[in-house]
């Protein structure tokens, strides 16, 4: 049977780009303006998706002010060891690059129509408190509608968006991608894509846990993800093709506030650069703790602990209040309904637990952002070593920039039937069971394995019954999901992601058999020094998982020179 | 229910329709308005209520988030 018969729609292009977010946009706009076919892949609309659907208040990082690329480079690998302990995380030349393209990329974003300037004209810089410095060297920014701006720099040019639509799996022929399959979530529509170059944009993984809030049947994070975008699709998707993934033992560890809701009250003031107080309910003030001193203070008695804002002048609160504007304007309205004064609220810090990927994490890279398999890139959250937005422009710029030289000299895609079919199974299957298991009962099962046997303190023995569970889980229900309709196939792949993503992270943290920062491991107290500076890497090859531990990359000599 | 349409105000604009990011509103055919769903799905992520040009859409928050 050829290709167009079994799918509704066949697409070939020059580059395919998997999310239409923060980084996936800007990707498509250049690539687009270097002459080349650009097919965007989208769950939602462009206009509002991602993990800024809902506007952002700060951008980038910038070398300034006296304060040279080597110098961020300190500060990033001390903040990356105040949350994972001693070593280094990630390649350093990949954030070297980052702050050499900084500028570059504030101008492009700029060509490309986002308002990166106030009303005035002029640039807003403000103090970094994040990293213990207080050089003016992040951009304050009125970007409520960044993402409509964003998806209208896309619209203008050429490029093909299919909306409310989902990637099934990548394909592959001889160790290179050649494209992907997708379906559409609202018609049920199976589309394959073939392109030369197949740059994934989809974000962050979180899924695997709990939502914040006491509603576990629902979707709910911390303030700055769309469910749809922490589902972990990239990830799975170049996982199972066989790409390599870097630091799945490294999950992010923060404080999630009570009464944090969506927003970011009593997380602002650190992009502010202004400090709030963390109190004891008995009042004392405490400093910001990592993991294991969280628990200390819980264990003593003194939970439930706190943050306010209170001590704060009022042109300070003006300009939070600016932020929640930029940044989240529903929080405005969670104030309103539960009546409480943000000036003078008692944030509730809640326990900890690994929640999310956020600080290392993701699709290995290399400087030019290619992944371990020939033409596929990794751009933004995807990506091992880096999150933020900033990050997510310049690396989505980079590739946009540089992509056409790949296409240029890559061969027409040949894509392989059998591949094609099994992949439209998987995606169309839930249509066809009846009395199977619906999606977020499945999900929920996933989450309650992590929360259960992998939580923030580890052992052996209970990730060993994690991963035992998994497995049947994984036999038993993945093959009963059903979907009532498209839409709910969306969930169904997201399911079968999240379960992936799973397998390894527990894995890795099996391998992992020490603590360190905010990986604990009760059964390994003590850092093992043979670790230090050690990542983990894993990819599947012929069907079985791959784990690998190599060290991080060393700064390179030019990138070392203080002022290069 | 998290997402709320007020049919009175609704002009059956599309918007929310359009722009929600986990496609929690489907198309009645039938009404030619927008239909919460999926509401089992919603965040209040309160996308849908700023975007709305007639303010036709309320989000309620949960008792969990009390």
């Amino acid at each position: 049977m050829s290709i167009e018969k079994i799918a509704d729609k066949v697409i070939e292009t020059d580059v395919l780009i998997i999310g239409g977010g923060i980084a996936g946009c800007p990707t498509a706009v250049k690539a687009a303006d270097h002459g080349l076919k650009v097919t965007l892949v989208e769950k939602a609309k462009p206009e509002r998706s991602g993990s800024a659907g809902q506007g952002i208040d700060h951008y980038g990082i910038f070398p300034r002010e006296g304060v040279t690329k080597q110098e961020l480079i300190r500060r990033w690998e001390a903040y990356q060891s105040l949350l994972n302990g001693e070593g280094r995380f990630g390649d350093p030349n990949l954030v070297y690059k980052y702050y050499d393209s900084a500028f570059w990329a504030l101008e492009e974003l700029e060509s490309q129509g986002i308002t990166m300037r106030w009303d005035d004209g002029e640039y807003y810089w403000m103090p970094h408190g994040r990293y213990g410095g207080a050089d003016r060297i992040m951009l304050r920014v009125h970007w409520q509608n960044v993402k409509p701006e964003m998806a209208k720099a896309v619209r203008e040019r050429d490029v093909d968006i299919l909306e409310r639509t989902m990637v099934v799996d990548l394909l592959t022929n001889n160790g290179s991608v050649v494209g992907a399959t997708a379906v559409n979530t609202r018609t049920g529509e199976f589309i394959v894509i073939k392109a030369k170059a197949t740059i994934v944009a989809t974000g962050l993984f979180a899924r695997c846990y709990n939502p914040e809030t006491p509603l576990f049947w629902k979707y709910k994070f911390r303030y700055h993800w769309c469910p749809a975008t922490v589902s972990g699709d990239g990830w799975g998707m170049a996982y199972r093709a066989g790409a390599e993934l870097a630091c799945m033992d490294i999950t992010g560890w923060h404080f999630r506030a009570r009464d944090d809701l969506t927003i970011s009250y009593g997380n602002f003031n650190l992009n502010e650069g202004i400090a709030g107080k963390f109190l004891t309910w008995k009042g004392k003030e405490f400093g910001f703790p990592n993991a294991g001193r969280y628990a200390e203070l819980e264990e003593k008695g003194n939970a439930p602990l706190y943050q306010t804002l209170q001590h704060l002048p009022d042109d300070y609160h003006k300009r939070m209040e600016v932020a929640y504007v930029d940044e989240r304007l529903v929080s405005f309205k969670v104030a309103e309904d539960r009546r409480f004064n943000p000036k003078t609220h008692y944030f509730e810090l809640m326990p900890n637990k690994p929640h999310n990927f956020m600080t290392a994490a993701g699709i290995s890279i290399d400087e030019d952002c290619k992944a371990s398999l020939k033409g596929l890139y990794s751009v933004g959250d995807c990506s091992a070593g880096w999150h933020s937005c900033g990050h997510a422009v310049v690396t989505g710029l980079i590739v946009g920039e540089n992509v056409d030289t790949y296409v240029n000299m890559a061969d027409e895609p040949v894509v392989d039937e059998a591949q094609v079919e099994s992949q439209k199974l998987t995606a169309l299957a839930p249509l066809s069971v009846k009395d199977g298991t619906e999606p977020m009962e499945l999900e929920c099962a996933i989450r309650y394995v992590c929360e259960r046997y992998v939580g923030q303190f580890k052992s052996e023995g209970k990730l060993r019954e994690g991963l035992r569970r998994l497995g049947s889980l994984r036999r038993e229900f993945l093959p009963k999901l059903m979907a009532k309709n498209p839409h709910y196939l969306m969930r169904c792949l997201e399911v079968r992601n999240i379960m992936d993503l799973a397998e390894v992270y527990i894995n890795a943290c099996l391998e992992r058999k020490e603590t360190r920062g905010n990986h604990i491991r009760l059964d390994y107290p003590d850092r093992d020094p043979s670790r230090d500076s050690m990542l983990t890497y894993q990819r599947m090859e012929k069907g079985k998982p791959v784990l690998d531990i190599r060290p991080v990359p060393e700064l390179k000599p030019e990138n070392a020179k203080e002022g290069n | 229910m998290p997402a709320k349409i007020d049919y009175k105000k609704c002009i059956g604009c599309q918007t929310c329709y359009d722009i929600c990011p986990i496609d929690v509103f489907t198309w009645d055919e039938e009404t030619d308005m927008p239909k919460v769903a999926y509401e089992e799905e919603c965040w209040h992520c309160g996308i849908c209520w700023m975007e709305c040009p007639k303010r036709a859409i309320d989000i309620t928050f949960p008792a969990s988030f009390w």
